[in-house]
């Protein structure tokens, strides 16, 4: 049977790419150091395929069909789309077919109902944590796309009932796997609001504190918060499926720190699970 | 509410073809899509708030990120500067 590896989480922006250079040089070394701290723990997780947790940037969907969940059941997926992501070293990206078969048919059989695709574009959001991490070798990436873009969203018990699924479908596998959980996204920012820019630290702390507490508590503050904390916060979804995923427990913080000039509240986190 | 021709045109602009289409010939790009005249004053004027109440924030953004406006006069606009 397949084991689980681990899970982990890291923030995305597309001012990570785009304005790299505009990040003051102490935050530049501090969100290198994270990047690189999270890849070293994903090296030694050892996962020969990765689920990424991620939303959609309307790379893949637009009105006509947003999936609340969308999982990538492909031997391959595209690399990012946007221009600005061109230096991104993949054009295509290995998928796990039966992995994310598995996973899809785990779901259907217990009342879980995923959209399901044989090819997905794997835009910024999936790719800078896969990039900055500076892995040496790309697991088969099993794409896991959670709607937190545009409403109305899967709620966040449902995220946590997810990524339970998610365990017992790794641990039912019948095959000898180790399969890790990378989830993007958060913590606080506003994109195209009026509240763009704006970083809720006293959020982003509280909510790190929370992955340390009881389900029941982090849901309660969340529910209750998020729809005041910019509509980037709403990501935070992808961090509730790592958690459940890794059991709700062995939450560890790499480290947090508010951005300005990438207006994300960046954090970066494992679980030992 | 969502516009949704309004919002199928930001979504396409994400391609580049049409972007470069877009800022050489915007007319022409605009009578593809059976956008309202309240609408095609409001992208003809930038108004960030008009166009907000009636697509997804992250298309808008990238729409304006598109047609090249900074961050920084992005923000100043959605919030009625």
């Amino acid at each position: 049977m397949a084991s689980f590896a681990g899970a982990f989480a890291s923030s995305h922006g597309p001012l990570l790419v785009r304005e790299w250079e505009s990040i003051p040089a102490d935050q530049r070394q501090r969100l290198t150091h994270a990047f690189q701290e999270l890849g070293r723990r994903v090296k030694a997780a050892n996962p020969d395929v990765l689920v990424v947790v991620s939303p959609d940037h309307w790379s893949n969907f637009f009105l006509d069909n947003y999936p609340a969940v969308c999982i990538g059941i492909g031997e391959t997926n595209e690399g990012p789309p946007e221009q600005w992501m061109k230096a991104f070293p993949s054009k295509e990206l290995k998928g796990h077919a039966a992995f994310g078969s598995h996973l899809a048919k785990r779901a259907l059989d217990e009342g879980f109902e995923p959209s399901l695709s044989h090819r997905l574009k794997l835009d910024h959001g999936s790719c800078i944590p896969l990039w900055r991490m500076e892995l040496a070798s790309m697991p088969a990436l099993v794409p896991m796309l959670v709607n937190s873009i545009e409403p109305p969203m899967p709620s966040l018990a449902r995220c946590l009932e997810w990524g339970r699924l998610l365990r017992k479908a790794i641990e039912s596998f019948p095959g000898n796997l180790r399969v890790g959980v990378l989830a993007t996204g958060g913590l606080s920012h506003s994109i195209g609001e009026k509240t763009m820019g704006a970083i809720h630290e006293d959020f982003d702390h509280q909510t790190i504190k929370l992955f340390s507490s009881s389900e029941e508590s982090l849901l309660a503050f969340l529910n209750r918060e998020l729809p005041s904390r910019g509509n980037g916060s709403e990501e935070v979804r992808n961090w509730l499926v790592a958690h459940a995923a890794a059991g709700g427990r062995g939450f560890e913080l790499v480290d947090y720190l508010p951005v300005p000039a990438v207006i994300v509240g960046c954090g970066f986190a494992s679980w030992r699970g | 509410m969502r516009d949704y021709w309004l919002s199928k045109m930001f979504f396409d602009l994400q391609q580049p073809a049409l972007a470069a289409e877009f800022k050489a010939s915007k007319d022409a790009v605009l009578s593809r899509y059976p956008l309202s005249p309240d609408v095609r004053k409001a992208i003809a004027e930038n108004d960030a708030p008009f166009l907000a109440e009636r697509t997804n924030a992250y298309l808008l953004r990238y729409y304006f990120f598109t047609i090249g406006m900074k961050d920084a006069e992005f923000i100043r606009r959605i919030r009625g500067g």
